[in-house]
């Protein structure tokens, strides 16, 4: 539906996209994931038609959208702080885009009104925009971005101002919401859960390029290098390969491991130890802590052996999804 | 498009301001050997001028700092009324204040004291436009110190004294020192009240101009007088631009909250502040009101010669408001996110008004009875207020605004008239006033290109008040209050701001 096609764009020394490919298929919710500062949001405005592209393409539906101006691209931009106008109330707002589009002021009303209905915003249509809470900003942005029913629509960091509670309620519902539209979503954020939670698919974003875009579970199971192994969150990663935290087995049979950290945990414990093999960080359950017992110390040895068949090594194991697929 | 928006006003600026000064500088360097230096009573004019800005600075600052203090530290009923009547001098114009200050220290005052051709009578006029000024810029620096570090400076174990010299002071120092910066500026470029109050000993270098011009011919001595004013107020103006731009970043946190008054040396500052408050921005306007309220003095609003003067006064304003609107907006667009086009709009500040009626009369002698001289000088006049407003309305506006339009379906014009003018009308609005306020009340450029067809409310009160006898001092008192009834006007629609803008007053 939406394909970058060999993307280019600098700001200076700083590069944000190099060759960059990526697709996005009809009604899916796609992660755009990356360290703060990577270049997600204006890969975001490039779609938009906010920024231009240095070279490369970006096609939607088969028609390249080069010089084609923001306003006719028909995609919704939803701002990580809303960017809501002040000078209108809520109502206002949300109809703000369908005036844009031509649409009669008394249908725009209905239409705007049903949208704040079902998002449970109904009873705030005539608020100044500077008393809404956090959510409800959030969630008057949502509806102005929804009502005028885009092909397509952009969501940049949406949640990064809100609480963690408010996060988690609001995730569930955003998705909820897009996935019952069938509206495609370009989602881009910096959090990891967040993305895993929320997308069909996550585009992991590092140098400029896509590292990989795959599903969640297959991320997990397959990360395509080191890097994205690291930044989804794996705590043992060698040049080659992923040490899972199911490949390690604890037993006195093992070979001895000095205990060089114990770091405690809500739940459990972090155990950094040194083996014949190299360093690793191991998770360990309240369970677990309990058999080792009084050795669980600095300077004290654990028995520690590596499953080899467990190891995910890059490049094999299932093939990782191709880009384009 | 960009290009297109600095057209018009870097084109104002320079026909206006920049090659009228420049023709200035070379007629005043043509014969500039600095012999005028030699008259002791050149010396005297300059040393004057430079000595009464001085005072009036240090004394705005001794009596004002306090004031701001109090009033930003004490909640009391009637506060923000007061912190909004601190702005009404600002709209008036100079003539009201000169007026107003001969009706209550002049010959025959209301005070029963005559300060007549003594130098109190300059510095109380200077004090009247200037402390009032300084007290608001003070008082915002004072009010926005973060309320934890107060706190944290008297657990640290500091009196409220030393909290005061060392932490609150330092962190309104830049907003007092850009206000001290205007101060100095206004009062050692100053004309209409230095015309007025200070006499045959106590004028300052601008009314020594306008009379060697006007009565003197004397171009040479004129030139060079012009040029040292200039050298003068371009660099406390650049001064004041450099402190201004640094003012942009405030500090972070919950202001110190303003508390009731309690013990009686609370309340005795608290109504000393009031006191001074009163005596040096009220009372000379209250004073005007109490003297023109004298049985068959408003007849003089039916003269011709009055109809005649409200006439082109309505005429100039209007004219000058509309083309001051076009240029400020174009430059307000311009100057969006570029320092040095920015620093422009402090360019008309830097000159004053006699010298650019001076330089426009040496630059375009064929022009002089053309009402397009008279009606761009206006403009340049009034046109920054509306600029600086504006462009500050338009920096505070989130940048994703016109983005988030722009992917709404919005074109760049519809996002222009939907989202980016209702944003900054207020502040449009306010500007408008203020340049309202400066075209009403323009004298000096008038005056300095006088003709009797182009006789203003401000140059017949001038007339009046030259002619002999009481009833020409009560006509002149009628206009004037007229004339600060016009001024309140603007005054009501800068300070009323409608609903929705108020929360966001910078």
């Amino acid at each position: 539906m939406l394909e970058l096609k060999s993307l280019c764009k600098r700001f200076g020394a700083r590069t944000v996209a190099y060759h960059l490919d990526l697709a996005v298929e009809p009604g899916e919710i796609l992660a755009l994931l990356g360290p703060s500062g990577c270049g997600k949001s204006t890969l975001l405005a490039m779609v938009a038609g906010l920024e231009t592209p240095d070279a490369g393409r970006i096609v939607f539906d088969g028609e390249d959208l080069a010089g084609l101006p923001p306003e006719s691209r028909h995609f919704a931009l939803m701002f990580q702080d809303y960017a809501l106008f002040p000078h209108l109330n809520v109502l206002d707002n949300v109809m703000f885009g369908l005036i844009e589009r031509r649409v009669a002021r008394v249908e725009a009303r209905e239409r705007a009104l049903s949208v704040l209905e079902v998002l449970g915003l109904a009873p705030h249509a005539t608020r100044d925009i500077g008393t809404l809470s956090g959510g409800e900003a959030q969630r008057v942005a949502l509806a102005r971005a929804l009502v005028t029913e885009p092909r397509l629509i952009l969501l940049d960091e949406p949640f990064s101002s809100l609480d963690a509670h408010l996060r988690l309620a609001l995730q569930s519902e955003f998705r909820q919401r897009l996935k019952q539209l069938g509206i495609c979503a370009i989602w881009v954020t910096h959090d990891r859960n967040e993305a895993f939670a929320m997308a069909d698919r996550v585009a992991l974003l590092h140098d400029g390029r896509v590292q990989q875009c795959a599903t969640p579970g297959q991320l997990l199971a397959a990360p395509a290098n080191p890097w994205v192994a690291r930044f989804i969150g794996f705590n043992n990663v060698t040049e080659h390969a992923v040490v899972p935290d199911a490949a390690f087995l604890l037993g006195d049979e093992h070979p001895a491991a000095v205990i060089e950290e114990v770091i405690a945990q809500a739940e459990g414990a972090k155990l950094r130890v040194r083996t014949e093999e190299g360093e690793f960080v191991l998770q360990l359950s309240a369970r677990e802590i309990r058999t080792l017992g009084a050795r669980l110390q600095k300077g004290e040895t654990i028995g520690l052996a590596v499953e080899a068949g467990a190891l995910i090594r890059f490049g094999a194991g299932p093939a990782p999804e191709s880009y384009n697929r | 498009m960009r290009r297109g928006w600095c057209a018009a006003p870097l084109a104002l600026l320079f026909f206006v301001v920049v090659w009228p000064v420049f023709q200035l500088f070379r007629q005043g360097a043509g014969a500039l050997s600095f012999d005028f230096l030699g008259d002791p009573f050149y010396r005297w004019r300059l040393a004057w001028t430079f000595c009464q800005a001085l005072l009036t600075c240090l004394l705005a600052l001794g009596i004002g700092v306090p004031v701001a203090w109090v009033l930003a530290r004490f909640e009391f009923p009637g506060r923000r009324m007061l912190t909004r009547c601190l702005m009404l001098p600002f709209v008036m114009p100079t003539l009201v204040a000169g007026i107003g200050v001969l009706a209550l220290f002049g010959p025959n005052g209301l005070s029963g004291i005559n300060l007549q051709d003594t130098p109190w009578l300059l510095l109380y006029g200077n004090l009247f436009y200037n402390l009032p000024m300084l007290i608001r810029a003070a008082q915002e620096g004072f009010a926005r110190v973060p309320a934890t570090r107060l706190a944290a400076a008297r657990t640290l174990g500091a009196s409220p004294w030393r909290v005061f010299r060392r932490v609150e002071l330092p962190a309104a120092a830049p907003w007092i020192c850009s206000a001290l910066c205007l101060v100095f500026l206004y009062c050692f470029s100053g004309f209409g009240l230095a015309l007025l109050l200070g006499g045959q000993r106590y004028a300052t270098v601008e009314v020594e101009i306008y009379t060697l011009v006007a009565y003197e011919l004397n171009l040479t001595d004129a030139g060079a007088l012009a040029l040292s004013v200039m050298i003068m107020t371009g660099i406390s103006a650049l001064i004041y631009a450099w402190l201004e731009m640094r003012l942009g970043r405030a500090a972070r946190g919950r202001a110190e909250p303003r508390r009731r008054t309690r013990g009686w040396h609370q309340r005795a500052m608290l109504g000393g502040a009031l006191a001074i408050v009163a005596v040096f921005a009220l009372a000379p306007l209250l004073a005007i009101v109490m003297r023109a309220i004298v049985p068959d003095a408003w007849g003089v609003l039916s003269d011709e010669e009055t109809l005649g003067a409200l006439w082109n006064t309505a005429r100039f304003t209007g004219i000058a408001l509309v083309s001051a609107t076009a240029f400020g907006l174009a430059h307000a667009f311009a100057l969006r996110r570029s320092a040095w086009f920015r620093a422009l709009s402090f360019l008309p500040y830097a000159v004053s008004p006699v010298c650019m009626a001076f330089g426009l009369l040496l630059l375009y002698p064929g022009l002089g009875a053309s009402l397009i001289m008279l009606l761009s000088a206006y403009t340049v006049l009034a046109y920054p207020f509306i600029a600086r407003s504006v462009s500050a309305a338009l920096d505070a506006v989130d940048e994703h605004l016109p983005a988030a339009a722009r992917t709404l379906g919005a074109s760049p014009w519809r996002t222009l008239t939907r989202v980016l003018m209702p944003i900054i009308a207020p502040a449009l609005a306010r500007g408008m006033a203020f340049a309202a306020a400066t075209a009403l009340g323009e004298f000096a450029v008038t005056l300095f290109l006088s003709r009797p067809e182009w006789m203003t409310l401000t140059t017949l009160i001038y007339q009046h008040l030259g002619r002999p006898g009481a009833e020409n001092m009560n006509a002149a008192m009628v206009l004037s209050c007229l004339l600060m009834l016009l001024a309140l006007l603007a005054f009501i629609v800068i300070e009323w701001p409608s609903r929705r803008e108020a929360p966001c007053s910078n």
